[in-house]
C-alpha cells in the first residue's frame, strides 16, 4: 500500500516540480499542499527525486504558511535530514541552509566549517570588501532619508569630486528667481479673488 | 566546466546553465561577480547588473544561496551598508520572480522575529500593490511603543510603493487609511535608532511632525486637477519649502515623471516653461547627491523621446530645455554621467548637432579651470570635434572654445 502511496506522491512532484526549464515554477503553488501525510509521503520517496524536485520542494518550505511549518516541524526536518546527505552537492548545501528553519523560524548561516567552497568564496570576497570604499555603493533607502537618518545609518558623506571651478550660475538660478516672483504674484492674485 | 573554474577562469564560463550546474563552480562564478560589483561602484552595476541577475536568478536555489552568502558577508564590521546595497540589486533583479523573492529578503533580515509584519511586507510587495488591512497592520505596529526594527519598512519596494500611491496623479487611497500611509513613510524616512546586542538602546523620532507635515501639503497638492499649472505657480514656494525633505522630493520626482508622461501636456505648455521640469532643479538643489541619478534618468528619458506630437521647432525647444535641466545638474555636481550621456549622444549621432552645440555653449559658459583630468579626457573630444564647435570659435581665438583648448593643452599636455 506504502509503494502505491509513493508512487503516487512521486508523481505528483514530478508534474509540479518537474520543469528543469524555469526552476522558480510550481514553488509557491505547491507550499499549501504540504500536509502532515504528504511530507510522511514525500519521506519515503525523498531519495529517488530528481535533484530538480528535491531542489524545489525544499525552497517550498519558505513559502509555508509559519504555523504549518511550526505544526510540521517534525516531519519537515526528517526531510531535510535525509537531504542533508544528498549526493547532489546543490541538494545538500540547500538543505543545510533550511535545517534550523522549521524549529527557530531562521536560516542556519553556519556553513563554513562543513562547505569548504563556501569558506574558499567568503575569504575572498572579505579580502575584497576590507580593500573596498565603503561607501562606494549606498542602500537604496539612502535616497529617501531625512539628513540625520542618512548620518546615522551610513555615517557622513564625502563631498563630490570638484571637476571645474563655477564662474557663473547656469540659466536654471535666473528662471527660479523668476518663478519664485510669479509665484508671488500668483498668490496675491488669488488672495484678491478670495477677498472680493 | 569544474576545471576551467578551478583554473581561474570563471569570467570564462559563458553559460548561465553551465554556471548554475554545480554549487562549487556558481560559487566560483558568484564570487568573481561580487568582486566585480564592489570594486567598480555605480558604473559596475550598471554595466554587470544584466548578466549578473541572470546567473543569480537562474532558481530560486540560485537566487537563496546568493543572498546568504551576502548576509554571511554583512556580518564583517564596516561593509554592511555596501552588501545590504548588493542584496538589493540582486533582489530587484528577482523582481519578477514572485513571492519567493521577497520571502527570501525577510527570512535573512532581523523580520523573521516579527511574524505579522512579516506576513504583510510579502503580501504587499509580492503583489506589487498597497493594501488597507496590511498597511493598517505595519501601522499599528511601528505606532506602538516598541515597535519592530525600522530596517523592515526601509525595504526600497514597500518605500517606492508607498510615494507611488501617494504621488501619482489620480491615484485614490481610502481617506480612512491614508494618515497610515503617510505615517509609515514620514517614519521610515526620519526615525532613527541604535541596536547593541539584539536590544534597541535609543530611537530618536524628532523629526516625525515635521516630515509628515510636508508629505502631507505636497501630496495635497499634487493630488489637485490642475492642467494649467496656474495654481501650481501659486504653491510654487509651499513646494520649494517642503520639497528640502527627501521623501518629499521623491515624491516630486515620482509626481513630475507621470505629469510629463500625458503626450499633451507639452502642447499644452507651447508658451511658457513647462513648471513641472523646473521643480527638478529644486529636487537637485536641495537633496542629496543620490537622487541625482534619478532626476538624470528621468531627464535623460525625456531628451530620448521623439515627441512626435509636438511640430519641429517646439521639439528642439524641448529638448533646449530639457538639457538647462542637466547644465543645473551638472553645476550641482552631477558631471561625469552628463557628460558620458553627452558624449555617447556625439557617438551614437542620437542627437542633433545643435542641441549638442548648444549644451558645449551653457557649459563653457558657466565653468572655470582648474579642471580635474577625468573632465578633460572626456570633455575634449567633444570641444576638438569640428562639426560640433566649429562654428563657436574666432581666428583671435579669443571665444569660450579656444580658451578651453588653449588650457587643455598648457595644463594637460592634449
Amino acid at each position: 500500500m506504502a509503494t502505491v502511496r509513493d508512487s503516487d506522491t512521486s508523481l505528483w512532484l514530478h508534474n509540479k516540480l518537474g520543469d528543469s526549464e524555469d526552476l522558480w515554477s510550481g514553488i509557491s503553488s505547491i507550499s499549501t499542499q504540504l500536509k502532515r501525510d504528504v511530507l510522511e509521503n514525500i519521506h519515503h520517496c525523498f531519495v529517488s527525486l530528481t535533484p530538480t524536485v528535491k531542489l524545489k520542494l525544499l525552497m517550498a518550505i519558505l513559502h509555508m504558511p509559519r504555523r504549518n511549518v511550526e505544526e510540521l516541524k517534525d516531519e519537515l526536518s526528517a526531510i531535510l535530514h535525509l537531504a542533508l546527505t544528498d549526493t547532489d552537492q546543490w541538494v545538500s548545501t540547500i538543505a543545510d541552509i533550511l535545517r534550523s528553519y522549521p524549529v527557530s523560524g531562521q536560516l542556519n548561516l553556519d556553513l563554513e566549517e562543513n562547505h569548504s567552497f563556501i569558506a574558499e568564496t567568503l575569504r575572498h570576497l572579505r579580502k575584497t570588501l576590507s580593500e573596498t570604499d565603503t561607501n562606494a555603493l549606498l542602500p537604496l533607502e539612502c535616497q529617501y532619508l531625512n539628513k540625520n537618518a542618512l548620518n546615522q545609518l551610513v555615517g557622513m558623506q564625502v563631498p563630490p569630486v570638484r571637476h571645474f571651478q563655477l564662474k557663473r550660475k547656469p540659466k536654471s538660478a535666473a528662471l527660479r528667481a523668476e518663478l519664485l516672483q510669479k509665484s508671488a504674484e500668483a498668490q496675491q492674485q488669488s488672495r484678491k479673488l478670495t477677498s472680493s | 566546466i569544474k576545471l576551467i573554474s578551478d583554473a581561474g577562469h570563471q569570467g570564462e564560463i559563458g553559460s548561465v546553465s553551465t554556471a548554475c550546474h554545480e554549487i562549487g563552480v556558481f560559487s566560483k562564478v558568484l564570487q568573481t561577480s561580487f568582486n566585480q560589483l564592489l570594486e567598480g561602484g555605480e558604473e559596475a552595476i550598471v554595466k554587470h547588473i544584466i548578466e549578473f541577475s541572470k546567473m543569480v536568478c537562474y532558481g530560486e536555489h540560485t537566487f537563496l544561496y546568493a543572498q546568504v552568502i551576502l548576509s554571511l558577508l554583512a556580518q564583517e564590521d564596516g561593509g554592511s551598508s555596501i552588501i545590504r546595497r548588493l542584496s538589493q540589486e540582486v533582489q530587484k533583479a528577482g523582481k519578477n520572480k514572485g513571492e519567493g523573492v521577497i520571502q527570501i529578503t525577510l527570512v535573512l533580515s532581523a523580520a523573521a522575529l516579527y511574524p505579522r509584519a512579516c506576513q504583510a511586507l510579502v503580501s504587499m510587495i509580492g503583489r506589487q500593490a498597497l493594501n488597507p488591512a496590511d498597511v493598517t497592520v505595519l501601522f499599528n505596529m511601528y505606532s506602538s511603543n516598541d515597535p519592530p526594527p525600522i530596517e523592515l519598512i526601509r525595504m526600497p519596494q514597500l518605500l517606492q510603493l508607498l510615494i507611488k500611491s501617494l504621488f501619482t496623479p489620480g491615484a485614490v487611497i481610502n481617506p480612512d487609511h491614508k494618515h497610515k500611509y503617510i505615517f509609515l513613510l514620514a517614519f521610515a524616512t526620519c526615525a532613527h535608532e541604535t541596536w547593541r546586542k539584539g536590544k534597541r538602546i535609543s530611537m530618536i523620532k524628532d523629526e516625525m511632525k515635521a516630515t509628515t507635515q510636508a508629505i502631507e501639503k505636497v501630496h495635497a497638492i499634487c493630488q489637485k486637477e490642475d492642467k494649467g499649472g496656474t495654481e501650481l505657480l501659486a504653491e510654487l514656494d509651499a513646494i520649494f519649502k517642503h520639497i528640502r525633505y527627501p521623501v518629499v522630493a521623491m515624491g516630486v520626482i515620482c509626481w513630475v515623471e507621470e505629469v510629463v508622461s500625458d503626450p499633451a501636456y507639452f502642447q499644452r505648455m507651447t508658451d511658457t516653461t513647462p513648471l513641472h521640469l523646473i521643480l527638478l532643479d529644486e529636487v537637485v538643489i536641495n537633496c542629496h547627491q543620490l537622487m541625482h541619478k534619478e532626476v538624470l534618468d528621468l531627464l535623460i528619458r525625456l531628451f530620448q523621446d521623439p515627441f512626435p506630437q509636438l511640430d519641429v521647432l517646439l521639439q528642439m525647444e524641448l529638448k533646449k530645455t530639457i538639457l538647462d535641466r542637466m547644465v543645473h545638474l551638472l553645476s550641482k555636481g552631477d558631471v561625469i554621467p552628463i557628460i558620458e550621456f553627452m558624449v555617447n549622444c556625439v557617438n551614437t549621432q542620437a542627437a542633433d548637432i545643435s542641441l549638442i552645440r548648444y549644451f558645449v555653449m551653457e557649459v563653457l559658459d558657466i565653468i572655470s579651470q582648474p579642471y580635474s583630468a577625468d573632465f578633460v579626457q572626456l570633455f575634449l573630444p567633444i570641444i576638438n570635434n569640428e562639426d560640433i564647435t566649429g562654428s563657436l570659435r574666432n581666428e583671435e581665438g579669443t571665444d569660450a572654445v579656444s580658451q578651453f583648448l588653449a588650457h587643455c593643452q598648457i595644463d594637460h599636455g592634449r
